[in-house]
């Protein structure tokens, strides 16, 4: 071949790879969850199913997501696929921060159709708009080491709010181990959120509801709010609760799960994730060993167990450049094929899966929580900002906590700000 | 190009820097504090509310217990206790009893490692050794029988401003340590060698020599250590986030967690700004009292 011919064969070459490059579309997804490792694999089978399209994951910590996002959004940036709180749509909508998602779910469907997804009416926007794609859902459930409970002479599962401080107050008498061991830190994200809203909505109570007129108003008393904050502060006083809880926040701090590995604490609340870590982590230290764990409802006051209706939702960002091919990666995310290969710490939010899980014994408790799972509701569809309420909440209970305000003033103010945000 | 145009000229650069990184933001920042801006409100902006952030904040119940917290716990205590520990450690690192052991060397460069941490780290790593239940120090406490249950102390309204001011310290220490090591071997031999002939005990000579020579250096790291502190969110923040309850809060996380967690930017911005007023007149302070004298020295 001559020099001259070789040499024009490879500057085609390099030109048209040069060209494919410089043609192909280049997305972000940016991903809160710890499952980055297999996120990446599904966005490698994604490119290769979908050539030509490139995708950054990018990570972030949930509790400087949303505010992060907002932000971005606002100056024209921000990654063009977003992992979302199932509360998060209708608000970030508002905002501008999302792009509407009605065209694409009429023109290009997703599986199964955009009906089979649960709790899509959070990611309604007020004028009608979807902002949201319902990805993942979950619910809490208690977890109890059974090996814990056999040694502290505990028989029976607690159902009520009461029998949970026994069985906790006992397993730390007889054992000598941390009973129910949950965070009571304030910071944002706080646990104590969710406990105390499950324990007001077993009550028959919660901290908005929606009234006759579809106005938003507190559906609690500061008597009851009292009650919540002695409730959970007795389980520190009594000590089975260790005061060291008192600056944890999270309900996967690792002291916690760590904890229910090791067999240093006997009850533990969380979501199927962190359960499901769990197990792992203690089928891999201790092989061969069947894990001492199960699962169950949380306890129960007038109005039953109830806890909140938890997931994630993927959306995207009104800036992006390219909203078709992140309508085709939302799509590829929420296939079922792909939540069961990649994402399977996770229940997919979808009426389809979810009936064809195989729970099995371990799991059986979220599964019967799912069932009494309710939404949020009143709080999302109130003008209150959840995130605001959440962090007032886990304030309050806090500084009831420390001392800091008495119960009666804690539960107060807390009560007068949701009234004021209300308003 | 005559003299009269030709410096302004040369300062223009510098000028208009300060404009674009200094003075604009904080322009913005005042303009913000008048409306009622929400993180979600970005894209459509605030009204106008006035005065209403400020009378708010200064009404606030919390407002005088972050500010307690702000100026006593994170920064005067802090500060205090700096210059007192770094003064006697730079003593002892120029102490002729490290001299003749021959470990100067070793403790000036052991010295360097909690400076040389980046402060997240050293949140980290204390907030570990501090752990309730599986921290270090609890397990030697209670190893040596001192303790018998442990103590939660970032969490036990008794021990966790203790705490956050420990981590300050080991963290910035070196850094005040070192300059008071420099200006102690910068007192002149013969003083001392003055005042050990007149009978000077060692007392006398630190009181009467050593330390009006350290005087001016002891007030410009004072006063430094306060524009360092008084605006420090990372301490605070990482190691309880302003908590339990509200109890550590401080102007700096209070910033943080009206705009960023209750999403009130508006709100945010008249903390700031509140903030920035208390830094000017420390800044007038450094001016009168340091600044203003160097400048007249030099002139």
């Amino acid at each position: 071949m001559k020099a001259s011919t070789l040499i024009s064969f490879l500057t085609a070459m390099v030109l048209m790879v040069l060209a494919t490059f410089a043609s192909a579309i280049e997305l972000s997804f940016r991903f809160n969850d710890p499952e980055s490792r297999e996120m990446r694999a599904a966005l490698d089978q994604f490119e290769q199913e979908n050539p030509g399209v490139k995708v950054e994951l990018q990570t972030i910590a949930w509790g400087q997501s949303r505010a992060q996002f907002l932000r971005e959004a606002a100056v024209g940036e921000g990654p063009d696929v977003v992992h979302i709180a199932f509360v998060w749509p209708r608000d970030m909508g508002s905002a501008g921060a999302l792009h509407p998602l009605n065209e694409f779910i009429k023109s290009k469907p997703i599986q199964n159709g955009f009906e089979d997804f649960i709790a899509t009416e959070l990611s309604i926007g007020t004028n009608g708009n979807i902002y949201g794609v319902p990805w993942t859902t979950d619910t809490w459930a208690m977890v109890y080491r059974t090996d814990i409970l056999e040694d502290a002479g505990i028989k029976n599962i607690p159902r009520s709010w009461g029998e949970l401080r026994e069985a906790s107050r006992a397993i730390h008498e007889k054992t000598g181990k941390v009973g129910f061991g949950f965070p009571g830190g304030s910071a944002s994200s706080n646990t104590i959120w969710f406990l105390a809203n499950y324990f007001w909505w077993s009550r028959d109570y919660a901290l908005v509801i929606e009234a006759d007129d579809k106005s938003f108003k507190t559906g609690i008393t500061v008597q009851e709010i009292v009650k919540a904050m002695k409730y959970f502060k007795s389980f520190f006083d009594e000590g089975h609760n260790p005061e060291a809880m008192l600056g944890v926040n999270s309900w996967f701090d690792p002291s916690i799960l760590e904890g229910m590995i090791n067999g240093e604490q006997g009850i533990a609340i969380m979501p199927p994730q962190q359960f499901k870590q769990i197990l792992a982590a203690f089928k891999e230290r201790n092989p061969g060993k069947n894990p001492p764990f199960i699962t169950a409802t949380t306890p129960g006051g007038s109005a039953g167990p109830k806890t909140h209706l938890g997931g994630r939702m993927l959306g995207i960002n009104s800036n992006t450049k390219h909203p078709e091919a992140a309508w085709k990666l939302v799509e590829f995310m929420t296939r079922e094929q792909v939540l069961t290969k990649y994402y399977g710490n996770q229940f997919p939010a979808q009426k389809t899966p979810l009936q064809s899980i195989e729970f099995g014994p371990a799991l059986g408790g979220f599964a019967e929580q799912l069932t009494l799972a309710r939404s949020w509701g009143a709080y999302s569809d109130g003008p209150a900002q959840i995130g605001s309420m959440w962090d007032d909440t886990g304030r309050a209970f806090g500084s009831a906590f420390i001392g800091e305000k008495s119960f009666k003033e804690a539960a107060s103010e807390l009560l007068q700000s949701v009234e004021k945000q209300l308003k | 190009m005559s003299e009269r145009y030709f410096v302004p000229l040369m300062l223009a650069p510098v000028f208009v820097f300060l404009f674009f990184f200094y003075g604009f933001p904080t322009l913005s920042n005042l303009f913000y504090s008048f409306t009622d801006l929400s993180l979600l409100g970005l894209k459509k902006g605030g009204s106008f509310v006035g005065f209403k952030n400020y009378i708010d904040l200064l009404s606030s119940k919390d407002f005088f217990r972050v500010l307690w917290n702000t100026l006593f716990w994170l920064t005067g205590f802090s500060v205090f206790l700096r210059i007192v520990l770094g003064l006697l450690l730079a003593l002892l690192l120029n102490s002729a009893t490290l001299r003749y052991y021959r470990l100067t060397t070793f403790s000036r460069v052991l010295l360097l490692v909690p400076w040389a941490t980046p402060p997240i780290v050293a949140v980290v790593v204390w907030s570990w050794l501090l752990d309730g239940r599986h921290g270090v120090i609890n397990k030697t406490l209670h190893g040596l029988g001192l303790i018998d249950t442990p103590i939660a102390f970032l969490a036990n309204i008794h021990t966790v401003w203790p705490s956050i001011i420990t981590i300050i310290l080991w963290n910035t220490l070196p850094l005040v340590t070192l300059t008071f090591l420099a200006g102690l071997q910068s007192v002149p031999n013969e003083l001392m060698e003055a005042a050990d002939i007149d009978g000077a005990g060692a007392i006398s000579r630190f009181y009467h020599v050593t330390l009006p020579h350290l005087m001016p250096t002891i007030v410009v790291m004072s006063l430094l250590l306060v524009f360092w502190t008084f605006n420090n969110f990372v301490y605070v923040w990482l190691a309880t986030g302003a908590g339990p309850g509200l109890f550590t809060n401080v102007l700096a996380t209070e910033i943080y967690i009206k705009g960023f967690i209750d999403f009130e930017l508006g709100f945010s911005s008249s903390v700031g700004m509140v903030m920035a007023a208390m830094m000017a007149f420390f800044g007038l302070i450094y001016f009168r009292f340091v600044a203003l004298r160097e400048f007249r020295e030099i002139m």
